[in-house]
């Protein structure tokens, strides 16, 4: 990469107490480029948003954002940057207009074209107060007061949180239709993996605080495995294998997702003497679920637990 | 920032409006007040004795101004801060393109407009109504204004802290309203006794800067002390100290309440006397009834009880007995209200009669018609109000009970006004280079108006009303080391007994070795017995144990400002406390602060200037540290093994930096391309 990149962090660091809610994370997300920022709830996904948009203060580490440190971010880097909130607030008692008429305000380089087409788009009436429109018609809102200010770097945090299905995908459309454009950079948190799937370029998966991804979506999909033993009886118990997330077993089955499926894991699932083993189809979503979901083995046999007369 | 301005105040109008409706409820109600008043008072229906004649002064205008102006600046900071705080809704307002610092004047500015049209507007158009002739039968100057406007500006001190209590982000849920103690001290700046208008002014200013500046900080870190600038840092750690130091005084006071033999067991002795002449000692204090002895210590006996006599009995026995307000006597600036301005004169059935103090006369309103009649002076009636400038010596002020004095004076002569007839009277001249240096009126039953003492610098007198010497004793030696004057009237008519004592400065340079004279003087006979009565309560010896326990704990920082013991005057720093505060703040408070500072990982600069901090501001201080700093957590070093802070880059033992999260093998890393597809 020859530009900045366009948010980069170095040991970024925030405790609550004495617990930490992200651990020494060190990324660098690129230009141009949409970034899906994935994790479970709890994960640390929001406290680094605010972080890196200065909301918040780090523990300690360091970041900037366009190339200005997140402790000190200026007016004309807040310019450059759309921020999307997760709940949608806004203030319930003005209209639709006069929401763009007040962001308007503060935005020179404002495009009323963009925010008139976000809100037509989300059929919202301009008379509309916010405080009467449904959670999607404020997710719109709040898209079009991001984008008419046509700012270079998005974040949004988690935009479809709570909309109905039809909402989130008025949503991700616009998302895909709107916001794209060569040099803009799309930063968002998501649970959505459907939608991370469709427009996402690459993923950063939160972990208790940790980063233990980041990569392009199609090197992640691609580096977790689901593969299917059949045995005769009940299957042995598995031998201690790299980079295993979930084993599960049945009476006569045994299914194992692991990341960086290599010969050796091969030949160490080979070594029980299945009758069949077979490399199984995983989606983004049920790849994203073993890997954030709980590790380890898990049983699932019927005979062992019927109760014998 | 208009745009912001705009918001905040389309935003708050609901609230500007409630807040200009019960300002304007207030203001009418005063002038209908006023107005009822006068009415009641042309129909004969109500004396004028005892009432605020000016409403600019009244006690409606000024109580009422103060509360609304609390509540209403209270609840409308608090609600520009309320109404945003949702944590999403704040993000939506910081992250814009504008500076903290202009978030912070967009809201101020729309708040404080909201509050003077709110506030403001109803309270000037009452004060220009008050001002105008003809409205109000009763003197006006500008400076009668300043009360109200100190409360106004007691109201904005008030808008900060509540801005202030719903912006903080605190450790300790409790400490964010400490804000509103510091409003509260400029609350009281406005009533605190010896001060004089510029330092009360300077006073509010500089707590509402500090409030102001706590708020402008809380805008640069949502709140939080960390990630402040340092004039918001200083501006939240002086807030929150005031209000924990204002937590304090009322947790001592109410232990003060509670243990009242441990805080209250100083007792002290005055003299009083009976109506037959006698002289005895009366105890008080430590909250236990009075003890009277006699001047041997011998308990005065009741004879129709067999013991000791009770308060009320003694009282029933006690003679009547009066001060001289000399002229060296400072008045007191305590209350600025109209009092300090013009005295109520008298009333006759169609006017009433003012000492207006600017022009040393008595001034005439009509009451029907409320306009300005003329004035009296020394030289009689004069259409304006200076007259040929003769002057009126400024009559005695705050006296309780409240009577309607008779009198006037010049250094000169005493003088009685005949307000039916607007004329002036000469009651007493004094003889050849004889000054007038104090003179009252004695009304012995009610308002029925018996004598007037004159004191000059040579003789002391007793005069009927109508100006006739019931007695004269002779003075000029005694003066003016021997400056308080006091007659006690006895059973027997025209006998009285004349005290003369010294007052505190001079007893105290001497050593609190001048006695009190007593003499005992008679219409007949004149003086036929004396006495010299040692001081009773030789102070400056020690101080009560309340005031050594408060100043354990008291800052000596806050010494400065507050006068604890129990003596009137004149006003001085009690050296001898402050350093026992000094001393318990240097043993307790410092090591306390240097420990803590230590603690949280400060430099040895920030250690050292915590730890004088501390020695100033003492338990409000520690109590305001600990609010404002968050408490460091520790996790152990993976390379010493020791507690080392979380918000450090390396230990700071070692100097190790922190591990890197541990493996666990399913981690997925590629590089990050610029383009995309």
């Amino acid at each position: 990469m020859n530009e900045q990149p366009v948010i980069q962090t170095r040991g970024l660091t925030k405790y609550f107490g004495a617990k930490p809610a992200v651990y020494d994370l060190n990324l660098e997300v690129p230009r141009g480029c949409v970034l899906a920022f994935l994790g479970r709830n709890g994960s640390g996904k929001t406290t680094t948003i605010r972080m890196l948009l200065g909301l918040l203060e780090p523990t300690r580490g360091e970041g900037s954002i366009l190339g200005h440190d997140i402790r000190a971010l200026p007016p004309e880097a807040r310019e450059r940057i759309g921020y999307l909130t997760e709940e949608h607030q806004l203030y319930g008692w003005m209209s639709v207009k006069e929401c763009g008429g007040f962001q308007s305000q503060f935005y020179p380089r404002w495009n009323e074209k963009i925010f008139r087409g976000v809100i037509g788009h989300f059929s919202l009436k301009p008379a509309a107060r916010v405080k009467d429109l449904s959670r999607g018609e404020r997710a719109g809102l709040c898209l079009g007061l991001m984008l008419a200010p046509e700012p270079e770097l998005l974040i949004l945090d988690d935009p479809a949180m709570g909309l109905d299905p039809v909402a989130r995908r008025s949503l991700v459309e616009s998302m895909i239709y709107l916001t794209r454009r060569s040099d803009r950079t799309i930063f968002f948190s998501s649970h959505q993996l459907a939608d991370v799937e469709r427009v996402a370029d690459y993923i950063a998966v939160l972990d208790h605080g940790v980063l233990r991804a980041c990569c392009p979506v199609e090197a992640f999909r691609g580096s977790v495995k689901e593969v299917h033993l059949r045995f005769s009886g009940v299957p042995p118990a598995l031998p201690k294998i790299p980079g295993l997330l979930q084993a599960f077993r049945t009476e006569r089955e045994l299914r194992v997702t692991c990341v960086h499926y290599s010969r050796a894991i091969e030949q160490a699932l080979q070594a029980l003497a299945p009758l069949q083993m077979e490399m199984a189809p995983i989606s983004l979503e049920d790849a994203f679920i073993s890997y954030l979901g709980e590790r380890g083995e898990k049983s699932f046999i019927l005979s062992e637990t019927e109760v014998q007369p | 920032m208009k745009a912001l301005i705009r918001k905040e105040l389309r935003e708050n109008l609901k609230l500007a409006v409630l807040g200009f409706v019960v300002f304007t409820v207030l203001v009418v109600w005063s002038w209908r007040d006023y107005a009822v008043m006068m009415k009641d008072v042309l129909l004969g229906l109500r004396s004028l004795e005892g009432y605020h004649l000016q409403p600019v002064g009244s006690g409606l205008i000024f109580v009422g101004t103060a509360w609304l102006c609390v509540i209403f600046g209270a609840v409308l900071g608090w609600m520009q801060i309320f109404n945003e705080r949702h944590r999403d809704l704040w993000a939506f307002l910081v992250h814009r393109p504008i500076s903290p610092t202009q978030i912070f004047f967009g809201k101020v500015i729309a708040g404080l407009g909201i509050y003077i049209v709110a506030a403001g507007l109803p309270l000037v158009c009452f004060i220009a109504w008050a001002g105008i002739p003809r409205h109000v039968a009763a003197p006006f100057e500008w400076g009668m204004v300043l009360p109200i406007a100190w409360l106004f500006l007691a109201g904005i001190a008030f808008y900060f802290a509540g801005m202030l209590t719903v912006l903080r982000q605190a450790r300790w849920y409790a400490s964010r309203t400490f804000g509103l103690g510091l409003a509260f001290m400029v609350l009281l700046a406005n009533v605190a006794p010896n001060w004089r208008f510029w330092q009360i002014l300077v006073a509010m200013l500089i707590g509402i800067a500090i409030l102001a500046a706590a708020v402008w900080g809380g805008f640069h870190s949502d709140g939080y002390y960390k990630g402040q600038p340092a004039l918001g840092k200083l501006g939240l750690t002086a807030s929150i100290t005031v209000g924990a130091g204002v937590v304090a005084f009322i947790v001592f006071v109410l232990l003060a309440n509670l243990i009242p033999n441990l805080f209250n067991s100083d007792r002290w002795a005055m003299y009083v006397m009976t109506k037959d002449g006698t002289i005895y000692k009366k105890i008080q204090g430590g909250r236990r009834p009075p003890e009277f002895v006699d001047l041997d210590g011998k308990p005065l006996i009741d004879a129709k009880t067999g013991r000791m006599i009770e308060s009320e009995e003694f009282n029933r026995r006690a003679c009547n007995t009066t001060s001289i307000p000399m002229d060296w006597e400072k008045p007191s600036l305590r209350r600025r209200n109209p009092p300090t301005f013009f005295t109520f004169w008298q009333a006759t059935p169609d006017t009433i009669w003012y000492y207006w103090n600017r022009y040393g006369r008595l001034v005439g309103y009509d009451i029907a018609t409320r306009r300005f009649i003329g004035s009296v002076g020394p030289n009689g009636f004069a259409d304006d109000l200076s007259g040929g400038g003769d002057r009126f010596n400024a009559p005695e002020r705050d006296r309780y009970p409240p009577v309607p004095l008779r009198t006037l004076r010049t250094a000169t002569a005493i003088y009685r006004a005949d307000l039916q007839n607007r004329a002036i009277n000469t009651l007493f001249t004094t003889e050849k280079d004889e000054t007038i240096l104090g003179a009252t009126d004695v009304f012995l039953n009610g308002a029925d108006w018996d004598y007037t003492v004159v004191v000059t610098k040579r003789h002391i007198r007793l005069l009927t009303p109508e100006g006739k010497v019931v007695w004269k004793t002779p003075y000029n030696q005694a003066y003016p080391d021997y400056g308080h004057v006091r007659v006690s009237f006895l059973e027997k008519p025209g006998q009285c007994a004349l005290w003369v004592a010294p007052p505190y400065g001079a007893n105290k340079k001497a050593g609190w070795k001048l006695p009190t004279h007593v003499a005992w003087i008679d219409s007949e006979q004149g003086m036929f017995k004396s006495v010299d009565l040692p001081n009773l309560n030789p102070p400056g010896n020690g101080y009560s144990l309340r005031a050594k326990l408060l100043s354990l704990l008291m800052p000596p920082g806050l010494w400065a400002g507050i006068y604890l013991d129990d003596r009137p005057e004149p006003l001085e720093l009690p050296w001898k406390l402050v350093l026992i505060s000094l001393a318990a703040a240097a043993v307790v408070w410092v090591p306390l602060g240097l420990w803590l500072a230590w603690h949280h990982n400060f430099d040895i600069r920030a250690q050292l200037g915590w730890a004088v901090f501390h020695l100033f501001c003492g338990i409000p201080g520690f109590v305001a540290f600990l609010s404002v700093q968050e408490w460091p957590a520790q996790e152990p070093c993976p390379n010493c093994e020791k507690l080392r802070s979380i918000d450090r880059e390396k230990c700071e033992h070692c100097g190790a930096d922190f591990a890197p999260p541990e493996k666990n093998g399913t981690e997925i890393f590629a590089p990050l391309e610029a383009s995309r597809t």
